[in-house]
């Protein structure tokens, strides 16, 4: 089951991710200037809100994540070696 | 070099190739990049489905094309998505057209253009709208649209057309 956390120190109230979101799962609690979690269960996983967080105060859990076949193999192995 | 690492260059070089080109007909051509994206993605989707097994169900026509995308080693994993504030998976317009929301996750356009920072909802974008116009016309006889509502990091949702 997908997880979604606000992390509440970190969220500056900015909306961003309220209107990013595509499906409403986000909501903005004007009380505590704060966005909160509305409706989990429509959550696509896009994580645009996540990258859009200027404060990084989203995280999910239980998703799929693409796969990445766009990181360049040879730079990957240059930066092992130096790291 | 073992056979992934060399698939997995192959692709690479496939992906830069195609990034490229969306970035230098985009400038140039403008509007009309998506227009020739959507048509070669629109024949290449009514190839692959000509064989495909005819239906007018919507459900069984996606299932045809997932089918299809497998059987042609292309990475478009899509999903059916019902939200809540929908009444039902598919719906029915008064034309007598069928809705249906999809989710796209594993895609390679989205890779490709991320590969060089290119911006998403465009000309390659507009590919996949042309395969998939084009294999649902071949299976189901009717036209088709996909619309891109949220083109996401991880996913994007598109909702699905079909006229009467």
């Amino acid at each position: 089951m997908l997880e979604i956390k606000i992390h509440d120190e970190s969220c500056r109230g900015c909306e961003l991710c309220v209107d990013v979101c595509p499906t409403d799962v986000l909501a903005f609690d004007k009380v505590a200037h704060k966005a909160t979690i509305q409706n989990v269960g429509d959550c696509i996983a896009c994580l645009s809100c996540a990258f859009i967080c200027p404060s990084g105060a989203i995280t999910h859990s239980n998703i799929h994540h693409v796969k990445n076949f766009y990181r360049d193999l040879d730079f990957c192995r240059r930066v092992e070696r130096f790291l | 070099m073992n056979d992934l690492e060399q698939s997995r260059q192959t692709l690479q070089e496939t992906m830069n190739f195609m990034a490229a080109l969306a970035a230098g007909i985009e400038p140039v051509i403008g509007r009309g990049a998506c227009s020739m994206a959507y048509s070669a993605g629109r024949t290449l989707g009514a190839q692959f489905a000509r064989h495909s097994q005819r239906t007018n169900d919507l459900e069984t026509a996606l299932a045809e094309v997932r089918n299809v995308l497998t059987e042609n080693d292309c990475l478009w994993q899509f999903e059916a998505f019902h939200p809540s504030t929908r009444p039902s998976l598919i719906t029915k317009g008064e034309d007598g057209s069928e809705e249906i929301l999809l989710v796209f996750r594993d895609c390679m356009i989205r890779q490709s253009l991320f590969r060089y920072g290119h911006a998403q909802k465009g000309s390659l974008c507009y590919m996949m709208y042309g395969f998939f116009a084009g294999a649902l016309e071949a299976i189901m006889g009717r036209r088709a649209e996909l619309a891109i509502i949220h083109a996401g990091e991880n996913a994007c949702l598109k909702c699905l057309k079909v006229h009467a």
